[in-house]
């Protein structure tokens, strides 16, 4: 029956989309939230932002084996299958707009904050009138990657195996693959198409938004504020602008580079106003907490046998063995995105006509989800490429990792491109500065923190692509992608065994070294980019 | 063009992309060891003029001369000083003075004799090694005179180099800068300053020009005769104050 299956491939876009868009629109209405009690007290603001940052560098897929445990196993049914996908989808999406929400609720100027005061604002008031409205542009600014992030997951997630059984949820995700099961090729590729066509058009629609929220609640903005009217889409030059241009007045609402995490003298001196009583009753609610928390863990780990320690233990070597292996491939992957981020980022940036066209394009394509093109690229290539290399599984993950990922890396950059001054470019052609020159002097410096903050992002992301890539039972009928070692294989291989026990084991591991990574190289990093390599310290008007 | 003519814009006129006509048939020239000002209304276009003279901005039609020779493209012969003081925070402030020199097939011992000395000439002995965090606003755009000087220019536009000084720093910088920048050991020959404020253009000038209309066009030209240092308390000070004024007021 035809008719119902495009129906029901319209719904599944539709579910799958609506599904994204209702958790990004919690997450935002959550975070609000959040937002407001950091600014309002120091200790919650210096538990939960390390918090959120540490989890926004440990990538998704971590976070798998855990939902599959306590959604799946523990609730099960249709319900669990639902909030599995979910959970993993606000892991995709929610980090980067917190901490964007965050940030917005720290920078609203004093004299702002003064009026809500004089006006005897209530909380409610205050964050309608002033919190909210001022944090959207930060907001709008990561619409689009949070989009992005989860329709990545969403489509991996919508359909997941353990053991021999298999979990889905009503969505693209999970119908691409029946129908490619089941020899439709020509509605998997209506699928695609209908997939494809909403990707663009919420591609548009958060530009636009973009635009709209800068001009109508970013502060000393030279956009005009739009007071409602229609979009014309004839004149297609203003379109293609509406997609080139916010994203470069969003620039400085984008969040990753310049977090503003607490600082010790600000919780110091919020500490020290503290009274006696107040100061005794955080320091015994933190015991409290702790304590509780080591009794939860410390039973936990005592009501299971030493023996299925022991299990999990001998695992140890050959998790860390793949997870090597799995560095090197993210290393590599992060590399050739960064060169092309460079040299394809400079180029847009310095040929606005080129951007005009090209860079939509680029957005729209990488918010389209790889894992559901990938496998008809699978197919239109193997036989030439495992005849012409036999190592060819490794170049379709290093492919799948690169597609899922370039993205990251590229935005920024391109992000960091635009906030350099013009009074810097001036300099540079003034004193006739050549490619390499300018390069090494003022672009890469410039861009620092925006280069750490996407190269950050593509890694993250990277281990995403590897999970899928690394072994994907049926990618096409009869044919497995895998590759001989693999950390992201073993959380595969395990998962789909049903495992649960070493996959969380390996998960742990992954995310400890992730997290010891993102501490000691990422944030120095970061660091070092915030102290040195300010470009907003570059002009001085005072 | 005549012998002793630096810089000179023969017709030059600038339309914005979006079709605005900023500046029409515009004439203008600097003398040797000549200090030229441009004045005119808030967004007439002195700085977009400023920028065409350079070829930072190409103007739409019209050519600019440099000595007799045609501009093309920017160069550090014509070099601009920015209204926004803009000096690079990772870089020293000898590393800022030397991007002016790389490219010119100098060694890093030679390179850092001409930035420490060009550095000496603006009044910044002893602060080579300082971040522009570390520094004044007056030190920041003496760093950014300084990188402008070292790149040897024949003219240096100055786009409003004060205003972002404070008036006491500004007022010192100003007495200082007119023998900085004709001192015998730059290369500079003309010096075009855009300003707002008429004390600073009388003080500085020897020549200005009035811009007004719109789209803007040069309304009056001055030649100012008054021995240096100047003083505002001179009553030549003011007639030529009422006479720019005069020639500002009426078509805006």
């Amino acid at each position: 029956m035809p008719m119902s299956l495009l129906l029901i491939i319209q719904l599944a876009v539709g579910a799958t989309i609506l599904r994204v868009l209702l958790i990004i629109l919690g997450s935002i209405l959550i975070g609000w939230f959040l937002a407001y009690a950091s600014i309002k007290s120091p200790i919650f603001e210096n538990i939960y932002i390390p918090v959120i940052s540490s989890l926004e560098s440990v990538p998704v897929i971590t976070f798998f084996p855990v939902v599959l445990v306590i959604f799946v196993t523990r609730i099960g049914g249709a319900m669990g299958s639902e909030l599995a996908s979910d959970f993993l989808i606000l892991t995709a999406v929610a980090w980067n707009i917190w901490i964007a929400q965050y940030q917005a609720f720290k920078t609203v100027p004093k004299e702002l904050q003064e009026v809500a005061i004089n006006h005897e604002l209530g909380f409610f008031s205050k964050m309608r009138r002033l919190y909210m409205p001022f944090s959207i542009p930060k907001i709008a600014a990561n619409l689009f990657p949070s989009f992005a992030d989860g329709l990545f997951y969403i489509t991996v997630s919508e359909v997941f195996s353990i053991g021999t059984k298999t979990f889905s949820v009503f969505g693209i995700g999970s119908i691409i693959p029946a129908l490619l099961a089941s020899g439709d090729i020509y509605y998997m590729w209506v699928a695609m198409l209908t997939l494809a066509i909403w990707v663009a058009l919420f591609t548009f629609f958060f530009r636009y938004i973009a635009r709209f929220s800068v001009a109508k609640y970013g502060l000393d903005t030279a956009a005009p504020i739009r007071r409602g009217g229609k979009v014309n889409i004839m004149h297609t030059y203003q379109a293609w602008n509406t997609l080139t241009g916010p994203m470069k007045k969003l620039s400085k609402h984008f969040t990753s580079p310049f977090r503003a995490l607490p600082t010790k003298g600000s919780f110091g001196r919020k500490w020290m106003a503290l009274s006696s009583s107040k100061k005794y009753i955080t320091i015994g609610t933190f015991l409290l907490v702790f304590i509780m928390l080591l009794a939860k863990i410390g039973l936990y780990v005592v009501s299971v046998p030493l023996s299925y320690w022991r299990y999990l233990v001998s695992y140890t070597p050959v998790i860390i063995y793949g997870m090597a292996f799995d560095y090197v491939r993210v290393v590599i992957i992060a590399f050739i995105s960064l060169v092309i981020a460079i040299f394809v980022g400079y180029y847009l940036a310095v040929h606005q006509r080129a951007a005009v066209t090209v860079f939509p394009v680029i957005q729209i394509v990488s918010a389209f989800p790889a894992p559901v093109y990938f496998p008809l690229v699978f197919a239109a290539t193997f036989g030439y490429m495992y005849a012409v290399f036999p190592m060819s599984s490794e170049i379709y993950v290093l492919l799948l990792g690169f597609i899922s990922t370039f993205y990251y890396v590229f935005y920024s950059f391109w992000m960091g491109v635009q906030t350099v001054p013009s009074e810097f470019w001036e300099i540079m052609e003034n004193h006739e500065l050549g490619f390499f020159t300018r390069m090494r002097r003022i672009i890469l410096p410039a861009t620092f923190p925006y280069l750490i903050a996407g190269l950050s992002s593509t890694i993250d992301s990277a281990w995403g692509g590897l999970m899928i890539g690394e072994y994907w039972p049926d990618i096409i009928k009869g044919k497995t992608l895998e590759v001989q070692v693999g950390l992201m294989k073993m959380l595969d291989v395990f998962t789909y065994q049903g495992k649960i026990g070493p996959a969380a084991w390996a998960s742990l591991l992954f995310a400890i070294v992730v997290t010891i990574f993102s501490l000691f190289f990422t944030k120095k990093l970061m660091t070092m980019a915030r102290e040195k390599y300010v470009i907003e310290e570059g002009v001085y008007a005072a | 063009m005549s012998i002793g003519v630096i810089l000179s814009a023969v017709d030059i006129s600038y339309k914005f992309p979006s079709g605005k006509q900023v500046f029409t048939d515009i004439n203008i020239s600097t003398g040797e060891n000549e200090f030229v000002s441009i004045v005119g209304p808030s967004g007439i276009g002195k700085s977009t003029i400023l920028r065409t003279l350079g070829y930072l901005i190409p103007p739409t039609s019209g050519k600019v001369f440099l000595m007799g020779e045609e501009v093309k493209k920017p160069s550090s012969r014509i070099s601009l000083i920015h209204q926004s003081i803009a000096t690079f925070p990772w870089m020293t402030a000898i590393d800022n003075v030397k991007l002016a020199l790389i490219g010119k097939g100098l060694s890093q011992n030679e390179m850092n004799d001409i930035a420490r000395n060009t550095l000496e000439t603006v009044g910044l002995k002893g602060a080579e090694g300082l971040y522009p965090k570390e520094m004044s606003g007056g030190m920041r755009q003496r760093v950014a005179i300084a990188r402008a000087l070292a790149g040897s220019p024949v003219v240096l536009l100055m786009d409003e180099p004060f205003v972002h000084l404070d008036e006491l720093t500004a007022e010192g910088l100003r007495q200082e800068i007119y023998d900085i920048l004709f001192n015998p050991l730059t290369t500079l020959k003309s010096v075009v300053l855009v300003s707002h404020n008429l004390d600073e253009v009388l003080e500085l000038s020897d020549r200005v020009f009035v811009m007004n209309g719109s789209p803007a066009k040069i309304v009056d030209e001055l030649i100012i005769e008054m021995p240096r240092p100047r003083s505002s308390r001179d009553s030549r000070f003011s007639t030529y104050l009422d006479k720019i004024y005069a020639s500002l007021t009426p078509t805006r």
